[in-house]
């Protein structure tokens, strides 16, 4: 067999795909990508309406910290309540 | 050479010891770690032997790469038959026992029988003893091991132990080394418990000869940096592990309340940030520390910041202790979480089983399915804190009727409990769900389905599916090492081409146990993280085994098939709730009703669930029934099992 010495494996040549600065929208059907205002602490999805608070891990890499509970509950009741579940 | 360190045969009932090398053609079939514990799990135990009984045969190792130039080769497995399911028992933990152990010259414990009191064994530089542990019995995880060290007089020996659930023979304890490093799942614990076996130590000076020693270095350069640059772990190496249910809870994707809701509200106190400020402010800013050669650092340090074991010192909590004693139980308060990690590790006790049968319990408890008299009094209703720590020691010591019961596992349980109760029990294969919920993603509750040792994220998990990943990308990772022009799904609330991820996450999962690397290291939450191609270069400039990435790939194929062929002579059947690949009936009859607009509603569709079971066996090479077709054994060489090659 020959061990390939050079070149990039799949993994590697997967890493110009990582994107910095932004996160994706926790609602599956949407998953819209979210840019954060560098250090803000919430962010609001454009296209669905979920807003999320912000942990920013270092200056360049925001994560969700969890839902702004108050705003995501309405919006998972009036789903509930459109859908008849009880 | 990594590929000198030997096997060795205990047999605690007589005192017998035998080591033997490890024959090149068996590490080509199955390399080392898990896969190869599997092949001597199916050879070394017979069908339907008692779990507790001295004819099980447990199992200790390090992986191909343990001790290596190799990145994180922390990971030691345990194997046996199961007392908690009586099918595969299997267990992976970091710290820095295996790479001990390959020092001390040997990648494989085999060990039989029953000491006639509490012994432990002792490995160093090529010799075995069995020494009297009578005076280390008794001892939880932690005091075990500096008991054993002064026992010893070394202060650098690493040892794996089980703690007083072992002992006590709590169906669901684990096997510990260093204070949290947890051997979790299936009960290896409470088998090595069984044996009277207190632990195993080891201390280790012997080289381990670097194939190439030069390319292995510089490769690791590389491995480091793809490894590191990942923005999942530079988020791992700020907030552990607890990052991972922050994020699941935020969209809807954890248990709470047992399974009544699928996210736990309002639980600031427990998100990965507010459990990164109580380690800060216990222990200083920099409180993350890692296992052998990991540079990711996913582990936090702590002290219990206050009630009866404030200022008590422990490592963690997991995401997995968030789970279990937060957002189950509904007790999502920073203090309960701290507390129940710490007791779970002092005792030696799987967080995940424990916490999801407490939770379990909670709901038959607010039923009225059991009543104060089977809880001896205890209020158990969801969101009481002391119920659920007083719960956690009740469980270790089997005290009142209710520990006794728990302690034997949820299936026995709820035989002893009965009415209706098995119905509310969110297990696969006997073993409990973790504290996800899949209801929204059916790739995820395929693989928890069809996990070899239960219910299971680190089986088989394609975790990477919830990243919205574009079809192009998935297509680069799981059309190799072999191709598949299949369907893919970017929409992880899809049923399309999840059996093929399921598959393909399996064999992964599978070789990196075999090479004795951390997960984190591969494609498990990180998509551009390491896989077959980079491994085949790493065993390559380490061991100087010449093996391709399809090569690797048919390792874990066949190594997954050993351990499917194990569970099928044990009694699974595709179809049973409590041995085969089949879901609680409330991921199928009950919607979710919290998370993100698009997770209300959803649950699974059973029809859609059954096709994929059967695709996904399809890509496995086993019939309709979920049994290895002949033309499949023939092609994994695995026709003539149990064949004792070794």
């Amino acid at each position: 067999m020959t061990v390939e010495k050079e070149g990039l494996s799949t993994a590697e040549s997967l890493r110009k795909a990582r994107t910095y600065g932004k996160f994706r929208c926790h609602n599956p059907t949407c998953m819209e990508r979210i840019q954060p205002e560098k250090g803000k602490k919430t962010a609001k999805c454009p296209t669905c309406g979920m807003e999320y608070r912000v942990h920013w891990v270092n200056p360049n890499l925001p994560r969700i910290r969890g839902p702004v509970w108050d705003v995501n509950r309405k919006l998972a009741e009036a789903k509930l309540k459109e859908m008849g579940v009880k | 050479m990594p590929l000198d360190r030997k096997i060795a045969y205990i047999d605690l009932t007589t005192g017998d010891i035998q080591t033997k090398p490890i024959p090149l053609d068996v590490r080509k079939k199955f390399l080392g770690g898990r896969g190869l514990d599997a092949y001597l799990l199916y050879n070394h135990t017979e069908k339907g032997c008692d779990p507790l009984g001295p004819k099980n045969t447990l199992m200790v190792s390090g992986g191909i790469l343990t001790a290596t130039c190799a990145s994180a080769t922390a990971r030691t497995q345990i194997m046996a038959n199961s007392p908690l399911t009586g099918l595969l028992g299997s267990a992976n933990m970091g710290g820095f026992f295996a790479p001990e152990m390959a020092w001390a010259g040997f990648h494989h414990l085999v060990i039989k029988g029953k000491a006639k009191h509490p012994v432990y064994i002792y490995i160093h530089n090529g010799e075995i003893e069995i020494r009297d542990a009578r005076d280390i019995w008794g001892k939880p995880v932690t005091d075990a091991q500096w008991a054993i060290r002064d026992d010893l007089g070394d202060q650098e020996v690493k040892s794996c132990v089980c703690g007083p659930a072992g002992e006590n023979l709590v169906r669901f304890a684990n096997v510990m080394t260093g204070i949290k490093n947890s051997g979790g799942r299936s009960g290896m614990g409470c088998v090595m418990g069984s044996k009277n076996l207190k632990g195993v130590a080891v201390r280790g000076t012997m080289d381990i000869k670097i194939a190439r020693p030069t390319e292995a270095l510089e490769y690791n350069k590389r491995f480091i940096d793809q490894i590191v640059s990942a923005k999942v772990n530079q988020t791992q190496g700020v907030l552990g592990t607890p990052f991972i249910w922050g994020a699941t809870n935020s969209w809807g994707g954890i248990r709470c309340r047992n399974f009544q809701y699928n996210q736990c509200e309002y639980a600031d106190d427990i998100e990965p940030e507010r459990i990164d400020e109580i380690c800060e402010e216990t222990m200083g800013p920099y409180h993350m520390t890692g296992c052998f050669g990991c540079q990711v650092h996913c582990r936090a340090q702590y002290k219990i910041p206050e009630g009866p074991y404030a200022g008590v010192y422990d490592e963690g909590p997991e995401y997995t202790s968030q789970g279990a004693f937060g957002g189950e139980t509904d007790t999502p308060r920073a203090i309960t979480v701290l507390t129940g990690n710490h007791l779970v590790d002092k005792f030696g006790m799987d967080n995940l089983e424990t916490g999801s049968l407490i939770s379990w319990a909670m709901e038959l408890y607010e039923l009225g399915i059991i009543t104060s008299k089977e809880t001896d009094g205890l209020d158990l209703r969801f969101g009481n804190d002391d119920a659920v720590i007083e719960m956690i020691e009740r469980i270790c010591y089997r005290k009142g009727w209710l520990g006794d019961a728990l302690a034997d596992g949820g299936i026995a349980a709820s035989e002893k409990i009965g009415k209706h109760s098995f119905d509310y029990l969110i297990q696969v294969k006997g073993m409990s769900n973790l504290h996800s919920d899949e209801r929204a993603t059916p790739a995820l509750a395929l693989n928890i389905a069809t996990g070899s040792r239960g219910s299971d994220h680190l089986r088989s998990r394609p975790a990477i599916d919830l990243y919205h990943l574009p079809e192009e990308v998935l297509r680069k990772i799981y059309g190799n090492p072999v191709s598949y022009d299949g369907p893919l799904s970017s929409e992880h609330t899809e049923y399309i081409g999840k059996p093929w991820q399921v598959f393909w996450q399996e064999n992964c999962y599978m070789g990196v146990d075999c090479l004795g690397i951390c997960k984190y290291h591969t494609t498990f939450l990180g998509a551009t993280l390491p896989n077959f191609e980079d491994w085949s270069k790493v065993i390559y400039y380490n061991t100087g085994l010449e093996m391709t990435p399809e090569e690797i790939w048919e390792v874990a194929r066949r190594c997954n098939m050993i351990e499917r062929l194990f569970n099928l002579r044990e009694g699974l059947t595709r179809d049973d709730l409590k041995k085969g690949d089949m879901l609680n009936h409330r991921y199928f009859d009950e919607p979710c009703r919290r998370g993100a607009i698009d997770v209300v509603g959803k649950m699974i569709d059973k029809k859609k669930f059954i096709k994929m079971i059967d695709e996904f066996y399809e890509h496995k090479g086993l019939d309709q029934k979920g049994v290895p077709k002949p033309e499949t054994l023939e092609v994994l060489g695995l026709e003539n099992e149990p064949s004792h090659l070794v």
